[in-house]
């Protein structure tokens, strides 16, 4: 019955990883990551169901919490890049490079 | 008698030992470090340092002069230099303390003197530094209890050197000096370094005491190359024939340099080496042996003749240096006899030569640093004080009688004439030349007509240089008959070096020495007839064939650009040949390779964030793809 | 279940160093909020170097009065072991003086809200305002190191990953010049950062799919019990492996660590390069060896080809490098490919504590070497701030010959030349990886050093054989922090270099009881 989750989670990881390789503007690569997170908070709750314990619903929590977090930091930096380019584009912040 | 065992030691000031080499080491990292900020105090801070490891140097003296002989040796570990090979620890022994005497007992005189001497000079605070870290070298090449500690100190007072030869850079020739000196030692430097690989790879070990101890059993060819292997690195140190060249440059440094790195203490490292080395790889008779002695008397007898045509007052007395050195040479190829005299040499040499040198400083300080002894003449009654010294260390090395030099030098010519007749009349001669050279010096310089130039206004040092003058002078009087007569010397250096089968007994007067003291009278009356009662030319006259010989080193330049460096040219330039041919083609090409790979490579790092996460993504891919296969396996 | 909690033990005495470094991060936040704008660098000084140094001392307590515990602390999440007070302490030592760094001004942004070239980035400048925030920041990241380095746990381990990770990717985008740059830096390390820690993660749920906890422990004895392991465990194990090999660096994951350490302000990858390294490598020490161990046979040849990419990659990338960050940063994952080595040479119990303490002893020496290279870097400036190309820096040891020194002393120990740390370490780490059956690897570690050593020695011949540019950058007068930085640096790669020996028997000490589970 649990493979079902998994399937999807793993989907979703994969639909997540790909929005990033894909996607340009910082926001939605970021939501990607986001969403990332989320298909292993799905694995975490299914494998918690199948084992029979909480540990992976605790953990959960914990994940939601740092994700959280991290959206606070990463809209600052995206919105700072973006006041000083005026564009949110991943691909135009390029001078860094070889 | 052979050396005693060597003793594990801990505790005492012998225990802390390692405070000798890191004090002056810590003054010099401060003066390097600190910058312009320690210029106001930084000279009295390696006076400092040096003083604070004389005393150290001397309470552990004291300590050792408390145990019995057979107790004298101790060795205490510091730490493990390259894990399983070298451990790092210091010997203190009767040897190696009396260099460590020597060592910080003169370069705390010469420290002193410095202050004076280098007082209006703007880099003071380097010079100081430098020569901290030339103390701190010194002694552990002479305290480190193995091989590789011996030569670690050994660069390191070349480096020392170096960069005190080439203090006054600004001068194209101190720069050209310090490069010479360098150059020429890496020669034996490289010597040495073979030496003790080759002695890692007989014995297993580096360290003296396991060394020494299965010496004896290896193959007698190992050992001779052994010794003609440090002999090369004593060579080059000890500025002994054929790497006596860099010496007469040398002197391009500031007269305290001269001193007591080039004449009371690294170029006697050599000798230590031998001597350390001497029951093991120079025993008396062996081919090893043979070749020390014959260095020594090759290049006493090229420093003396060097010295009698020169008429820059240092580079005579470097002449003088290389040519006392020989004897000392001499006298570490014949076994512990000789090993007791070239010893009691050495620290007497150490005395009256940078008694010698400083009083050259002196001299130089009152002629706004003129050098040319054809511009001095009459100054005994202007710089009373530094003529009076000059003069006791000139009394005695020539070898007057019951002075310093009289004792040590008469001794290894004896001990050479028993070991054989013709070492030892050749080093007769060489007194006799001493004397000559030595007398002109005086003559020229304190006596006859003022030759000065136009605006010199000679004038006494003041006390800070004159009070070393006087200190040294009196070492240069009494030092030799305390240490040679009733055995004192011999008696304190048999733990370490193995003694004599009976005492030593000194004879005031048998042949070689007369004839000695004759030599010496006929060659100093030459030089009165010459020098002192006749006008000296202010521009040296042209001269014989000899006299032109004498000037230019013997051609030893000119020897060694004809024999080594033209060859060595041509032979780099086929190298190069087939180098850019063979050698550079391959290593080029894979230079160029490498280089070409990374240059297309970097251009994978886009710029683009994304690719980046792709290379993740691929990554992630890959390794969990790895990890499958070889999981299932 | 009977209806009764069991109230968690918690060991506060052991976790006291942790804890107050995080506690010294919240009272900087107060004082954020509460204190005077001119006031609040007076107080973060004091504050944050006090509580390094405080920790440090708690540690060094800890290890000499109570010895090293027996059992997991905070009911088995922490592992306060020999190998984890060791880390604790370089991560201390590394961050004190990368504080001392930071602490130097005209580094950071003087308003980070402005936009770049704007009058109010003009006004901000005019006032002299500065991001005090910058303390509290590096606070929580050194935290976080702390924590990572020691989770027994990987739940802690990856909040540990995220307390480190997330200030510091603020912290990127600060510099005060070459904004853009910074920003960027920012935002891509931020990106890349959030990804990898997605991969991670996703790798802890199949790890705890398999075992059914995420305590490391637990894991490695499910491993040990559980038989026929499935495809899912390995994908876990590969995705974790791609968090942690992302964060010390090692190819392919290496892409961000060039442009994050080249547009991050300097001292801040002084902080990177030297602290999160260490922490990281202490994360990957738990989970291959603690958690992992008894799947070696399975990480070990996929380790074999990332720690020789790694070491290619680094090596040969940092040949053309034309900026001097790039260049260090290339060093730095040539160097995480050498320490991997010492992570592959497992075998018994003697054979790991070997290789345990090679590890700790080189990421001691390349730690301080690294932040007293990057405080080098800070020091050569021209008109736009610090001139990171490598042609602004020839004839620079005619210039300052002693800054160039040390700075080519720095080198020679990276390329691990006798008589620096450098060469220690290295000699420390490859050592038992010849006798743990890592002899290929140690080979190609031998010939990328050799690669790498050319590129350190190009650096030194411009410096010190080149002419001078005319219009050549000046070396600034180092403010109080940056020299002792430079010094302390420069003294510990001449002492570890000469006498290794106290802190090569400390690691001994340190990684002899190995980890406990």
């Amino acid at each position: 019955m649990t493979t079902h989750y998994l399937v999807l989670s793993a989907l979703l990881f994969a639909i997540g990883a790909v929005g990033v390789l894909v996607r340009r503007n910082a926001i939605v690569v970021f939501m990607c990551v986001e969403l990332m997170l989320n298909a292993c908070n799905l694995a975490f709750v299914t494998f918690a169901r199948q084992h029979g314990n909480l540990d992976g619903q605790l953990i959960a929590f914990f994940v939601m919490v740092v994700a959280a977090a991290e959206v606070v930091v990463g809209l600052a930096i995206i919105v700072t890049i973006f006041r000083t380019r005026r564009s949110a584009s991943v691909d135009d912040a390029n001078l860094l490079k070889y | 008698m052979e050396p005693v065992e060597i003793i594990q030691h801990s505790g005492g000031v012998i225990g802390v030992a390692w405070l000798m080499i890191a004090l002056p080491l810590l003054g010099a990292a401060i003066l390097l470090l600190g910058g312009r900020r320690t210029d106001r105090w930084g000279h009295l801070l390696g006076v400092v340092m040096s003083l604070a490891s004389f005393a150290v140097a001397v309470l552990a003296f004291v300590e050792l002069l408390g145990m019995s002989g057979d107790q004298r040796r101790r060795e205490i570990e510091l730490f493990q230099f390259i894990p399983g090979m070298v451990d790092m620890g210091l010997l203190i022994d009767p040897l190696s303390i009396a260099f460590a005497l020597l060592i910080t007992g003169v370069g705390s005189l010469i420290h002193i003197y410095s202050i004076g001497y280098m007082s209006h000079d703007p880099g003071r605070r380097r010079f100081f530094s430098y020569l901290n870290l030339f103390v701190a070298a010194m002694l552990l090449l002479v305290l480190a209890d193995n091989y590789v500690g011996l030569y670690i100190g050994w660069e390191g007072v070349g480096l020392a050197s170096y960069l005190l030869i080439g203090f006054w850079q600004h001068k194209p020739s101190a720069a050209t000096a310090a490069q010479k000196a360098f150059i020429v030692n890496r020669v034996g430097d490289f010597g040495l370094a073979i030496g003790v690989f080759l002695i890692w790879t007989t014995f297993g070990s580096v360290a003296y005491g396991p060394v020494f101890q299965v010496a004896g059993q290896a193959e007698q060819g190992v050992l001779t190359a052994i010794g003609l292997l440090l002999l090369l690195g004593a060579c080059g140190k000890s500025a002994q024939l054929p790497l006596q060249s860099w010496l007469l440059d040398a002197m391009e440094g500031p007269t305290p340099v001269s001193a007591l790195i080039h004449a009371a203490t690294m170029v006697t490292a050599g000798v230590y080496l031998v001597v350390r080395s001497g029951a093991a790889f120079f025993p008396v008779g062996s081919t090893a042996a043979l070749v020390v002695t014959v260095v020594g008397v090759a290049t006493l007898l090229a420093g003396a003749i060097i010295g009698t045509a020169k008429d820059d007052i240092k580079k005579g007395l470097a002449g003088s240096t290389m040519s006392q050195i020989g004897y000392m040479m001499l006298g570490a190829g014949l076994g512990p006899v000789g090993y007791v005299f070239a010893i009691g040499h050495l620290i007497t040499h150490g005395f009256f030569k940078a008694n010698l040198f400083l009083g050259a400083g002196s001299i130089m300080h009152a002629m706004n640093d003129e050098v040319d002894m054809r511009k001095y003449g009459g100054l005994r009654k202007l710089l009373p004080v530094t003529f009076v010294t000059f003069f006791i260390g000139y009394l005695a090395i020539i070898g007057f009688p019951l002075l310093s030099g009289y004792f040590t030098k008469d001794g290894i010519i004896e001990t050479a004439m028993h070991h054989s007749p013709v070492l030892g009349w050749l080093a007769v001669l060489g007194a006799g030349i001493t004397g000559f050279y030595m007398s002109r010096m005086v003559f020229m310089t304190f006596f006859g007509q003022k030759r000065w130039a136009e605006d010199a206004h000679p004038h006494e040092s003041p006390a800070v240089m004159t009070v070393p003058l006087i200190i040294l002078s009196i070492g240069s009087i009494f030092l030799g008959g305390y240490l040679v007569l009733g055995n004192t010397l011999a008696n304190w250096l048999a733990p370490a070096v193995g003694g004599p089968e009976e005492p030593i007994e000194f004879h005031f007067v048998t042949t070689p020495g007369i004839a000695t003291l004759v030599l010496v009278a006929i060659g100093a009356a030459f030089a009165w007839m010459k020098y002192g009662r006749a006008e000296v030319p202010v521009v040296a006259p042209r001269g014989s064939f000899v006299t032109t010989f004498a000037r230019r080193d013997l051609y030893g330049d000119a020897i060694n650009e004809s024999l080594l460096m033209r060859p060595g040219q041509w032979l780099t330039r086929l190298a190069v040949f087939f180098d850019n041919r063979g050698v550079d083609g391959v290593v080029n090409g894979i230079a160029a390779g490498i280089g070409g790979t990374s240059g297309r490579l970097r251009r994978i790092q886009t710029g683009f964030a994304r690719s980046y996460a792709l290379s993740i993504l691929f990554g992630a891919a890959v390794v969990a793809g790895a990890l499958l296969l070889v999981g299932n396996i | 279940m009977n209806g009764a909690i069991e109230a968690p033990t918690i060991e506060y005495g052991q976790l006291m160093p942790m804890l107050l470094v995080f506690g010294a991060a919240v009272v900087g936040v107060l004082i954020e909020a509460l204190a005077p704008r001119y006031l609040r660098k007076a107080i973060h000084v004091p504050v944050t170097l006090l509580s390094l140094a405080g920790a440090f001392a708690l540690i060094i307590l800890q290890a000499v009065r109570d010895g090293v515990p027996e059992q997991a602390s905070a009911m088995g999440a922490i592992a306060v072991d020999g190998p984890a007070l060791f880390i604790w302490g370089v991560i201390l030592v590394l961050a004190f003086i990368s504080m001392l760094l930071i602490n130097d001004d005209d580094q950071f942004v003087a308003q980070a809200a402005a936009v770049p070239g704007s009058p109010e980035e003009e006004d901000a400048v005019a006032q002299g305002g500065a991001h005090t925030e910058v303390y509290p920041l590096a606070l929580f990241a050194i935290g976080g190191m702390l924590l990572f380095s020691s989770a027994n746990d990987l739940l802690i381990m990856f909040v540990a990953l995220e307390v480190m990770s997330l200030p510091l990717y603020l912290l990127c985008g600060l510099a005060r010049r070459r904004r853009l740059l910074s920003q960027e830096a920012s935002v891509k390390y931020f990106l890349l950062g959030a990804f990898s820690s997605g991969f991670f993660l996703y790798g802890m749920a199949l790890v705890y799919g398999f075992a059914g906890t995420v305590d490391l422990g637990g894991i490695s004895s499910a491993l040990a019990s559980v038989g026929g392991q499935d495809s899912l465990l390995y994908i876990g194990v590969a995705l974790l492996g791609v968090g942690l090999f992302f964060k010390i660096g090692a190819a392919p994951f290496q892409a961000w660590k060039p442009d994050v350490y080249q547009g991050a302000p300097t001292p801040i990858t002084a902080l990177m390069a030297s602290g999160t390294l260490v922490a990281a490598f202490g994360a990957v020490l738990r989970v291959f060896w603690v958690a992992l161990g008894n799947l070696d046979w399975d990480w070990r040849p996929v380790m074999w080809a990332v720690a020789i990419l790694t070491m290619v990659v680094g090596a040969i990338l940092a040949i053309t490098q034309t900026d001097i960050k790039r260049m260090l940063a290339y060093s730095s994952i040539a160097h995480a490919g050498f320490l991997l080595i010492g992570v592959i040479a497992t075998g018994d119990a003697e054979q790991n504590s070997g290789s345990l303490s090679g590890i700790l002893f080189y990421l001691l020496t390349y730690g301080i070497t690294t932040v007293g290279a990057f405080a080098v870097v800070t020091m050569v400036r021209d008109a736009g701030g610090e001139a990171g190309h490598l042609s602004r820096w020839a004839g620079l040891g005619k210039r300052s010959p002693l800054l160039a020194g040390i700075f080519a002393f720095f080198l020679l120990a990276f390329a691990g030349i006798p008589l620096t740390s450098g060469f220690f370490g290295k000699y420390a780490v490859f050592a038992p990886a010849v006798s743990g059956g890592a002899l290929g690897l140690v080979v190609v570690g031998v010939i990328s050093s050799a690669v790498a050593a050319f590129f350190y020695v190009r650096v030194i011949v411009l410096m010190f054989f080149s002419e001078p540019a005319a219009d050549g950058p000046t070396v600034a007068l180092p403010s109080v922090g940056t020299a002792a930085v430079v010094t302390i640096a420069a003294a510990a790669t001449v002492v570890l270099g000469v006498f290794p020996q106290p802190v090569l028997d400390l690691a001994d000490q340190a990684a002899s009881a190995l980890f406990i589970r």
